[in-house]
């Protein structure tokens, strides 16, 4: 306040109304885009779902539809820049947060598909704007969501016919036998989520703070996704041979993979 | 191939932060045991005559003090991290502690630290000087007194001072309720100017128009008994 008389209750509280409504506002817009980021996400994991093959590039329809989609994310990234500086970057860290959560799970699927890898936190942070703010607490959970997404890519992927039919030369080395085994690529998906798994239930988290909220749901999903992909692994090892072809294992049962 | 060190990073982070969030709670946690000691002595106002409240205001002044102190070592701490990142920690105890600042201010107490504003209460910017803390920062990243912070302050101190309405009665001095109905209904004038959300404030500040109900009941039984004394400021 500048002015030099004294200020009356009225003109207290006007000058709040503004700061509040500023505040509302800016809160609204990062929602908004939050919301837009989380939708186009989406579809970039959907198109991803339609892949076939880990470890390799991209099919690259699937890879040019996306490339668009993550163009348009960065323009919102962009857009949210202004909104964020300096002190506001953790003042709507809560709006922005399940945008973020999104596009982590996206990318890092990306990113799974292409090298077999997880992606780290520092190279999900040089996707965004290096003012936009990327908490460890966001990737986390990302990262427990991208379980439930390699849950439905292994399961599909299972069923889609190819198990045990290609087998590369180590594979083929150490399986004289005519048992059958799962294609590596497969098989790798399943040692990489139970890796995964052990590694999440590794963290201790002090209960005391009520840090990563939720935490504990979401290791329920992931632990669900597991069991799921090691019992859809099981059963075309046992079954393999004897499914009608067109057989897709059941997905059906406690789907919950999205949580928001 | 999973990385594990992705794993222990993460670890790393978490235990930091935990460390961080321990340091600010045992702080908080000395704030809040003094800020129910200042209460405590407060409400001693709900039974004492206005006239001898003098020796409350000053026990309450004291435990203020104390509390400012903790404010200040609050503030160090909390100056070396993002403000808003950990702000939940201390904000319920920051509102108490101004509540009871703004009490004690409206009851006679800390005149030196009022501003020359017209307003019947510490403005925010009176409130930040005697506290020694920044108030409402937009830029810069620092610990401070956030506006609406300072407005859920506002509403509590009004809750309280609808009940020293109905206890000054019993107390015989039917002179105050006139004057907590006339600061309350200036009070709530401002916060009908404010476009409230859908947050705890306007859950809050919904409050207030029981407040101001319930003194103006209490008012009108007096008026209505011929109790109100002459020369006392109109309702």
């Amino acid at each position: 306040m500048t002015d030099t008389s004294p200020p009356t209750v009225l003109s207290i509280f006007e000058n709040f109304r503004d700061e509040l409504d500023e505040h509302h506002d800016r809160r609204e817009r990062i929602i908004k885009k939050s919301r837009d980021i989380t939708a186009l996400s989406k579809k970039i994991i959907f198109a991803l779902q339609r892949v076939r093959a880990t470890n390799q590039p991209l099919p690259p329809k699937i890879a040019q539809e996306n490339q668009v989609r993550f163009d348009q994310i960065n323009a919102l990234f962009e857009a949210v820049v202004p909104e964020q500086l300096g002190i506001n970057s953790w003042r709507y860290q809560r709006q922005l947060s399940p945008g973020i959560q999104e596009f982590i799970e996206a990318v890092s699927f990306d990113h799974y598909l292409r090298t077999q890898t997880l992606i780290s936190h520092a190279e999900v942070a040089a996707r965004v704007p290096a003012q936009i703010l990327v908490t460890e607490e966001d990737y986390l959970l990302g990262l427990f969501d991208l379980t439930g997404e390699m849950m439905r890519f292994a399961v599909l992927s299972l069923s889609s016919g190819n198990a045990a039919a290609t087998k590369t030369d180590e594979a083929a080395v150490e399986s004289e036998s005519k048992a059958p085994t799962l294609a590596p690529s497969q098989g790798d998906i399943v040692v990489d989520l139970r890796a995964m798994r052990a590694r999440f239930e590794g963290l201790s988290v002090p209960r005391r703070h009520n840090m990563l909220r939720d935490l504990a749901k979401k290791l329920e999903v992931m632990q669900a996704s597991v069991e799921k992909v090691e019992r859809a692994a099981y059963g075309i090892l046992v079954r393999g041979s004897e499914r009608p072809s067109g057989w897709t294992p059941d997905l059906s049962a406690a789907a919950e993979v999205e949580s928001h | 191939m999973i990385d594990q060190r992705i794993f222990e990073d993460l670890q790393n982070k978490i235990d930091e932060e935990s460390t961080v969030r321990d340091e600010l709670h045992e702080i908080v946690q000395t704030l809040a045991r003094r800020g129910r000691s200042t209460q405590a002595i407060l409400s001693r106002a709900h039974s004492t005559p206005a006239d001898q409240l003098k020796p409350v205001l000053d026990d309450v002044t004291t435990e203020i003090l104390a509390q400012k102190q903790e404010v200040a070592r609050l503030k160090a701490v909390a100056d070396k991290h993002p403000f808003y990142k950990y702000n939940g920690l201390w904000t319920r105890e920051l509102q108490n502690l101004v509540a009871s600042i703004e009490l004690c201010a409206w009851l006679g107490g800390l005149q030196e630290h009022k501003g020359p504003s017209s307003a019947s209460f510490m403005t925010i910017e009176d409130v930040g000087k005697f506290l020694e803390i920044p108030v409402n920062l937009k830029e810069q990243d620092a610990f401070h007194l956030t506006i609406e912070e300072y407005l859920l302050a506002l509403i509590a101190m009004v809750e309280e001072l609808s009940r020293l309405a109905v206890n000054s009665v019993t107390l015989g001095d039917y002179t105050r309720p006139m004057q907590i109905g006339n600061f309350i209904k200036e009070l709530f004038a401002g916060f009908q100017l404010l476009n409230l959300k859908n947050d705890i404030l306007r859950k809050r500040s919904d409050g207030i128009k029981y407040s101001v109900k319930k003194v103006e009941d209490v008012v009108y039984d007096l008026s209505l008994r011929n109790l109100i004394p002459k020369g006392a400021p109109s309702a």
